[in-house]
């Protein structure tokens, strides 16, 4: 490694790798097939919207509300690691090359947050609010400017203040945002004039603040741990993450339940599924996602066939997902040298599962009752929940 | 009858074995100390009689049958407290007891009656319906030893038991194993608290590389190395210092 630069570049494929590594689960994952129906539904309901959309609908305010709060959230992807504050102290002079490539990163990542929203916002812009093309355009490379001023100055002020007091700096700067926004959609320029005052104004104090201050290594460091722990705990969602360990809550409320697991040898495997099922967020919290899910669609979709080939891939969702969640592991277990012979953890598991994907079928069906439809076939849709969830358990190893 | 038997064994994670040849016994009621560098293969060498690792050659019978002639009983024979306490973060301390005698078939009498007189001795009684992630490093062990104790097996199995406990654990745990070896049941402990292995032992396997050096009392053992006042700690450089000379 013969310079920071190299630093940046050697972390930066480690860090690409391992959000692919996780990524491919996600996508593949159950959410995907979620994502899809939500973005069917919420795109058919907005178009419909639109065409009815009364004529006084405050577009362009709305919009550059949006878009300026998010522009102003725009945390710094250093990619610090903890050694750096040993390692790196010497080369503080020439910390700023590294952060340069730093802030790239963090502008590309994030630009796609801001220009997302405002594709989707096109239709609207310009059937209700009757903003011109030259507008749309105007607001497009503004955004781009925007994007890169508060990325800019996020981390100037993170620098300056050691991290305190960020939320009130994205305030003044959401503000800011906005204001700019609202002004590129009125085609004032005298206002673009005004609102450049504070836009420089307004980094220029943080700045100069940074002489003599140190790198809040701690502090960036800190930043960088978080945001991986929240991707990884997002990921682990989807799969197993290694270095992730799933909280544990008591759920005292549920105690009761434990009462099915008669005290003996030959239920020991039970007694600990069923606490690890309920007591660790991961898997309590996928079932409880998944059934709140297959409840929704069985009261919102209307159509049978199309409520059971949803209720029926939630379950196949839930059973297998749970499954290998609560049979995988390759640490060692204490319950690896109990002499009660090699299958008993993988019986142990089915049944719990069995229990949890029946609890599932009946919530389902009380949701279909609720509804009060007459439609016989509706309530066929539960049972399809609980033979696809057997099927599953019996197939999957 | 032997509670262990080690003929022969051969194993490692590779290709390469990590132990070699290795053969020892012990009897009912014995205390045997396995001591070794790091990297000599103690762990190892445990992860084989506890049937996590299979050995490439030779047998390991407990109560006089293998891992492979009969899994439950060769199963049921010991109980194994490992270096690093594993315990479960979703279940309290009274659920890892009541956990172990189910699965050890102890009936609901048996496990009152032996975990009351457990907790008192490692002074956990007011932790009963504690998780893990309130106990100290020192606590988490107790826990494994608690189980392990209640389960009342022919052997008992402890990896580098004094770290982490603290002195009055130390002496609860000593007292435990001197009780349970009062009874006829054997003990294997792996450690490199010397002075407490040169006390409390019967014997003790000396383990370098993979291989064991020397075995026996601590008479035997300077006999051996021809030091006839040596404590532990001189005979252990001393096979250290040979082995450099090779």
């Amino acid at each position: 490694m013969n310079s920071l630069q190299d630093v940046w570049r050697i972390r930066f494929v480690y860090y690409v790798n391992e959000l692919q590594k996780y990524l491919k689960y996600v996508f593949t994952g159950h959410l995907a097939f979620v994502f899809v129906f939500v973005i069917g539904a919420g795109g058919y309901q907005y178009s419909e919207w639109l065409k009815t959309a009364p004529s006084d609908f405050p577009a362009t305010w709305l919009m550059a509300g949006i878009l300026g709060i998010l522009l102003a959230y725009s945390p710094s992807t250093t990619l610090i690691r903890e050694p750096d504050q040993v390692y790196l102290l010497p080369l503080e002079s020439s910390l700023m090359g590294y952060m340069k490539r730093a802030l790239n990163w963090t502008f590309w990542s994030q630009i796609f947050i801001v220009i997302l929203p405002f594709i989707i916002s096109i239709p609207l812009l310009s059937q209700v609010g009757n903003v011109e093309p030259e507008i749309l355009g105007a607001v497009f490379v503004s955004m781009f400017l925007l994007k890169y001023w508060n990325v800019k100055v996020e981390f100037t002020f993170r620098w300056a203040n050691v991290g305190q007091g960020v939320w009130g700096d994205r305030a003044i700067r959401a503000i800011i945002s906005i204001l700019f926004l609202v002004a590129v959609f009125a085609m004032v320029p005298i206002y673009f004039a005004l609102l450049l005052v504070p836009i420089i104004f307004y980094y220029s104090v943080w700045a100069k603040q940074l002489k003599g201050q140190p790198f809040p290594y701690e502090h960036f460091v800190k930043l960088e741990q978080n945001r991986m722990l929240r991707f990884y705990r997002f990921a682990n969602y989807f799969t197993d993450v290694p270095h992730i360990s799933g909280s544990i809550k008591r759920r005292a409320w549920l105690d009761w339940i434990y009462r099915i697991t008669p005290y003996g040898r030959t239920s020991s495997q039970e007694f600990l599924v069923l606490r690890t099922f309920i007591r660790t967020d991961d898997t309590f919290y996928l079932w409880l996602r998944l059934t709140g899910i297959a409840t929704i669609g069985a009261i919102f979709i209307g159509i049978p066939v199309v409520v059971m080939i949803f209720v029926g891939a939630m379950a196949f969702a839930s059973a297998l997902q749970l499954k290998q969640a609560l049979s995988s592991s390759n640490e060692f277990r204490m319950d690896m040298l109990f002499p009660i012979g090699e299958k008993a953890r993988g019986l142990a598991v089915n049944k719990v599962v069995r229990i949890v994907q029946v609890v599932q079928a009946v919530i389902v069906l009380f949701a279909i009752l609720l509804t009060g439809s007459g439609d016989v076939l509706l309530y066929v849709a539960p049972v399809v929940a609980l033979v696809i969830s057997e099927m599953t358990l019996r197939m999957s190893n | 009858m032997n509670v262990l038997e080690v003929n022969a064994v051969t194993g490692g994670y590779t290709r390469k074995p990590v132990i070699h040849e290795l053969s020892f016994s012990i009897a009912p009621g014995e205390l045997v100390g396995l001591i070794g560098l790091n990297g000599a293969g103690k762990s190892t060498t445990i992860k084989h009689i506890i049937g996590l690792m299979n050995p490439k050659n030779g047998d390991i019978r407990l109560n006089n049958v293998t891992f492979e002639e009969n899994m439950d009983k060769y199963r049921s024979a010991f109980s194994y407290i490992p270096e690093t306490p594993v315990l479960y973060d979703e279940l309290t301390l009274k659920e890892h007891l009541e956990l172990t005698a189910m699965a050890y078939g102890l009936d609901q009498e048996t496990l009152a009656a032996r975990s009351e007189v457990l907790l008192k001795e490692f002074r956990m009684e007011k932790r009963l319906n504690w998780f893990p992630s309130h106990f100290s490093k020192g606590m988490r062990q107790k826990v494994m030893i608690m189980c392990a104790f209640l389960v009342n097996p022919s052997l008992y199995i402890i990896d580098e038991p004094f770290v982490g406990l603290d002195p009055l654990g130390i002496q609860s745990l000593l007292d435990q194993m001197n009780e349970k070896k009062k009874t006829g049941a054997s003990v294997l402990m792996s450690t490199h608290i010397l002075s407490t292995a040169e006390r409390y032992c019967d014997r003790i396997l000396l383990l370098h590389n993979g291989r064991i050096r020397a075995q026996g009392t601590m008479n035997d053992l300077r006999t051996a190395f021809n030091m006839p006042h040596a404590t532990l700690d001189d005979l252990y450089i001393a096979m250290t210092k040979e082995q450099e000379d090779e």
